[in-house]
């Protein structure tokens, strides 16, 4: 594995994210890039999880889809923008427990996201207020999971163990 | 006046106590106000993402029902900043970065005051599939640039440190 860090945080992409090849904007670029695109991914997708716990009762929740567009947009820009970063500091971020607390919360935020899209924002007939309650606890649980993604996120930068291998 | 305010707001309770507690509340206040950013960015998004025409069938009056979250995020991000500012007053004050989040800040507050003032009461009548008046959509595109602004600011604080 180390072999392998070595080879990858010497690369010509890794230099470059970390600002070690002239361009020393790269960074927070791609820094700032990120944090977008978690305000509207993580913002959007709670807000539709709000809708669905009960808030803004009148928003007709088909109409809500309209806007997974621009969440789509900002999960592409946080997948790109991550990997660029992964690159940059793999040892940082793969030695690091906390890591993979983020990925597994995200995983399961983005599931719920998508199970609630297909469920609820495209079902073919709009939910009744009854039916709408059985996917509450999707919403719930996916809201908390986007606070905890970002909580781990944010400790990654207190809690790495090893910086560079 | 600067070293003045630096000075001060380092000698004050908050400042001593923010960053003499084992290490903990400065990560904690940054964590928070990532989450503010979130309930920020979501709830101000759909709602100016729907006077710029995207969700027809949605109410605008409806819709904006959301903004108690941009509200409370926004207060969340007061109280978590100030606690930066208090804790390292001199990572701010000198830093440009902060100054153009200050900036785009103003502007941001300045366009909420013309929104309310001048184009809310109108606003409030919109039918689900009607168009916003242009007024309403240029504020909710400044809206957006602003609050983007204000993220990258604040992302680079860090690398303009003075």
């Amino acid at each position: 594995m180390n072999a392998f860090f070595i080879w990858l945080e010497s690369s010509s992409l890794s230099l470059w994210v970390r600002g070690e090849s002239g361009a020393d904007m790269a960074f927070p670029v791609i820094i700032s890039l990120h944090a977008i695109g978690m305000g509207f991914l993580a913002g959007i997708a709670s807000m539709i999880n709000l809708r669905i716990l009960g808030v803004a009762p009148k928003v007709p929740l088909g109409c809500l889809a309209a806007f997974l567009p621009v969440a789509w947009l900002a999960l592409a820009i946080n997948v790109v923008s991550g990997v660029l970063l992964l690159v940059g500091y793999p040892t940082k971020a793969l030695t690091n427990w906390v890591f993979y607390v983020k990925l597994l919360c995200l995983a399961g935020a983005l599931w719920g996201f998508l199970h609630l899209r297909r469920q609820v924002l495209l079902a073919p007939t709009p939910l009744s207020a009854a039916r709408l309650v059985a996917y509450q606890r999707v919403a719930a649980l996916a809201t908390l999971l986007w606070v905890a993604a970002i909580v781990a996120g944010r400790l990654l930068a207190y809690t790495y163990i090893h910086l560079m291998s | 006046m600067i070293d003045a305010l630096t000075q001060w707001l380092k000698s004050t309770w908050l400042s001593k106590v923010f960053l003499h507690n084992g290490g903990w509340s400065w990560p904690l206040s940054e964590t928070l106000h990532f989450i503010g950013l979130c309930m920020l960015i979501g709830s101000i998004g759909l709602i100016d993402l729907r006077l710029l025409g995207l969700g027809k069938g949605i109410r605008f009056l409806d819709l904006h029902r959301f903004v108690v979250f941009a509200v409370a995020g926004f207060a969340l991000n007061v109280v978590s900043g100030s606690l930066f500012l208090i804790g390292e007053p001199d990572q701010y004050l000198l830093n440009h970065a902060f100054h153009f989040k200050v900036a785009f800040f103003v502007i941001a507050g300045g366009n909420v005051l013309a929104f309310y003032g001048t184009q809310f009461q109108r606003l409030k009548l919109l039918g689900p599939d009607d168009v916003a008046p242009l007024p309403a959509r240029v504020m909710a595109a400044i809206s957006l640039i602003c609050w983007i602004g204000v993220i990258v600011a604040g992302r680079m604080l860090t690398f303009y440190r003075p």
